[in-house]
């Protein structure tokens, strides 16, 4: 038994990690690269210590490290968050091997499920329908991959064998287009996950991506905590989350039988801790299993705002050894919930991240928001990770009443120095499509492609130009009479300097 | 004070008759318009009603949010505006656009070459930073030149990549 807890992770998710620990009277240990030494993180554990420089292959992908360190500090299990180390069974396996405990499934689940290919297999050998793709082929050259293509069909998908979040992922419409896209998505998950094995697969079109949450025990219960309809994505990554999926809605058979075969994916991989089922639900209801995520995930909170259970806590339980606290018969859903994922990035500029320092930031407040963040005024958003710098949830009874709350909590939520896709969420929150639960994997792409034009032009008649124009006006005379003013002191005032550098300052 | 203020190609004539009173195209607003906190944070009561902007200056444009919405505004004075209005659009025209990072990052292509016509939005150059690809476009049509930078290499941010004439 531990009392004692490295968090590998940083940002937003090792903030949250801390938080349950805390809770629960868990000792935690963050570790940090040189630049996160300010972090959320760091502050909030009760001990810190340095991996190394920024970029994550030389501090936050450093097991070694990390394990040296849990040594070190005398704790006894490490909680590894998502990305990073998350999902690699040699890290789980070395951590283990070193006498602590991994807050995670067992380094065999890992790699089975972990290696796409295995994983699909694995699957359908239970009897879970899956899309039909280079399952189990291994890592196969180019050549190879041009020549298996048109068996499958276009449209379909290149994918990272060891990837996750849409990175080195490439849709490929054609043969002639595919060479290019291949070293591309190559290239990118070479990047991102030190491995450039892709695979290919079947695009499934008017798509939902709807994922099931599970719960194993080392007693061999498994329990699934119900649905998430993730389908709201731009290339490839999740931007918004709900919970239950509109599409399923008051159909419980179907969200019983998604459950189940969620439980039975589980089973067949002895998972133990929790996880996540993808699955891609065509219009028919038709569905495919995708891939299980060994991990918590970024959208976890939405699934604990309707069931009630905190899903980090039931980690840490779980990896102490201790049975499962709920039975399938004690999970019911309540209410709604939406998960914004803030990324700095800007939504005018095709979505391109921003970085910068955050200067001020107004944290939306009141009943049923919960904010998951790592950052804070004065906090610099570096270019060495990903762009996620907070997640915006909100809780209602029903559907309409969360979304009504989410347009509040986002018209509330202010983060200046850095670009965010606020606006974007915005937009969303507006759109009678996404109102009625009429969306597809798709509908970001398509409906939003020129965020600018739709911004510019006035959907619903609540557009005031002529406000901006009267802001932008004062802001401009503002700053000419304070030059103004400037000029004036010169004459006659000694730091003109200083006063000289302010000037340009606004003039920037 | 007499300002022209352009958004979308449409001109707002706005008067600022005193602190507390602004015109806009003839019409008159109460206005009590205050920074918050030294932020690019404007809280605006016009009229009884109230509204929070953020302000962004841009290159030559001030980029006003509320509401969930983004309005890219040009502000000149008269002199400005009679200045410009001289010059007239071939002065415009033969502006060379620099492509600058927006972000530091390492370049991953240059799908383009010296000398090349593009048309706006397409792709100049890939820069791969928070781990991911992103593609930047061109704002407008014209002649590739002086491309700056090769596959491979790291660049900060505002650094200037290659121009469009």
């Amino acid at each position: 038994m531990f009392n004692k807890v490295l968090i590998a992770n940083r940002g937003e998710i090792a903030v949250r990690i801390i938080r349950a620990c805390r809770e629960l009277g868990l000792q935690t240990v963050a570790v940090f690269s040189d630049a996160d030494r300010q972090a959320l993180h760091v502050r909030y554990a009760d001990e810190a210590y340095r991996l190394g420089p920024a970029p994550a292959r030389d501090s936050y992908l450093r097991g070694d490290k990390i394990i040296k360190v849990a040594l070190e500090s005398g704790a006894g299990a490490i909680h590894p968050g998502y990305g990073f180390l998350a999902e690699r069974a040699d890290f789980a396996e070395q951590a283990m091997a070193a006498g602590l405990i991994f807050i995670g499934p067992r380094p065999s689940s890992i790699a089975a499920m972990g290696d796409k290919a295995v994983a699909r297999q694995t699957v359908a050998r239970a009897g879970i329908p899956v899309v039909p793709g280079t399952e189990g082929e291994g890592a196969l050259r180019d050549d190879e991959l041009l020549a298996l293509a048109p068996q499958i069909g276009f449209p379909l998908l290149i994918k990272a064998t060891a990837g996750g979040g849409g990175k080195g992922m490439r849709e490929v419409n054609s043969l002639e287009e595919m060479p290019a896209l291949l070293t591309a998505a190559r290239r990118e998950a070479e990047a991102s996950f030190g491995d450039g094995n892709v695979y290919l697969e079947k695009l499934i079109e008017d798509a939902r991506h709807i994922e099931v949450q599970i719960l194993a025990d080392g007693m061999g219960n498994v329990i699934h905590l119900l649905e998430r309809e993730c389908s709201i994505q731009r290339r490839h990554q999740k931007l918004l989350e709900e919970a239950p999926s509109p599409f399923i809605g008051d159909d419980d058979a179907f969200r019983q039988e998604l459950g189940a075969v969620a439980v039975r994916a589980a089973q067949a991989v002895h998972y133990e801790n929790a996880g996540t089922i993808e699955f891609l639900v065509d219009k028919e209801k038709k569905y495919y299993f995708l891939e299980m995520n060994t991990r918590l995930q970024v959208e976890h909170p939405v699934t604990e705002l309707v069931t009630g259970i905190d899903i980090v806590k039931e980690q840490i339980r779980i990896a102490r050894g201790r049975q499962l606290r709920y039975t399938q018969d004690q999970v019911h859903p309540n209410g709604w919930a939406i998960e914004c994922r803030i990324n700095a990035e800007d939504p005018y500029n095709n979505f391109i991240p921003s970085t910068g320092r955050i200067t001020h930031t107004l944290l939306p407040t009141g009943p049923g928001i919960r904010v998951d963040t790592g950052v804070y005024i004065g906090f610099e958003v570096s270019p060495y990770y990903d762009s996620l710098i907070s997640k915006l949830v909100v809780w209602g009874e029903t559907r309409g009443a969360a979304i009504l709350r989410m347009r509040r909590a986002l018209e509330e939520y202010k983060i200046i120095g850095v670009r965010t896709n606020i606006p974007f969420h915005q937009r969303l929150m507006d759109s009678h499509r996404f109102m009625g639960g009429q969306y597809d994997t798709r509908f970001v792409e398509e409906r939003f492609k020129s965020f600018e034009a739709l911004s510019a032009a006035a959907e619903d008649g609540e557009d005031q130009p002529e406000l901006a124009a009267l802001i932008a006006a004062l802001v401009a005379h503002q700053q000419t009479q304070r030059a103004t003013h400037v000029i004036q002191r010169s004459k006659r005032d000694a730091s003109n300097w200083k006063w000289l550098g302010r000037w340009e300052r606004m003039q920037r | 004070m007499k300002y022209i203020a352009t958004i979308h190609g449409k001109e707002y004539e706005v008067e600022i008759l005193d602190e507390h009173r602004v015109v806009v195209d003839g019409v008159v607003y109460q206005v009590d318009f205050i920074q918050v906190g030294n932020q690019p944070v404007y809280s605006l009561v016009v009229d009884g009603q109230s509204y929070d902007a953020l302000v962004y200056s841009d290159e030559d444009a001030w980029q006003v949010m509320f509401r969930g919405r983004m309005f890219s505004v040009l502000v000149e004075d008269e002199r400005e505006m009679r200045l410009r209005t001289a010059l007239g659009a071939a002065a415009q025209k033969s502006d060379e656009f620099h492509l600058k990072a927006p972000m530091p990052g390492l370049i991953v292509s240059v799908p383009v070459q010296v000398g090349q016509p593009v048309q706006k939005g397409d792709v100049l150059l890939v820069l791969e930073s928070m781990k991911m690809q992103n593609e930047l476009r061109s704002p407008r049509a014209g002649n590739v030149a002086r491309i700056r930078v090769k596959p491979g290499d790291r660049v900060e941010q505002k650094e200037t990549l290659l121009s469009v004439v």
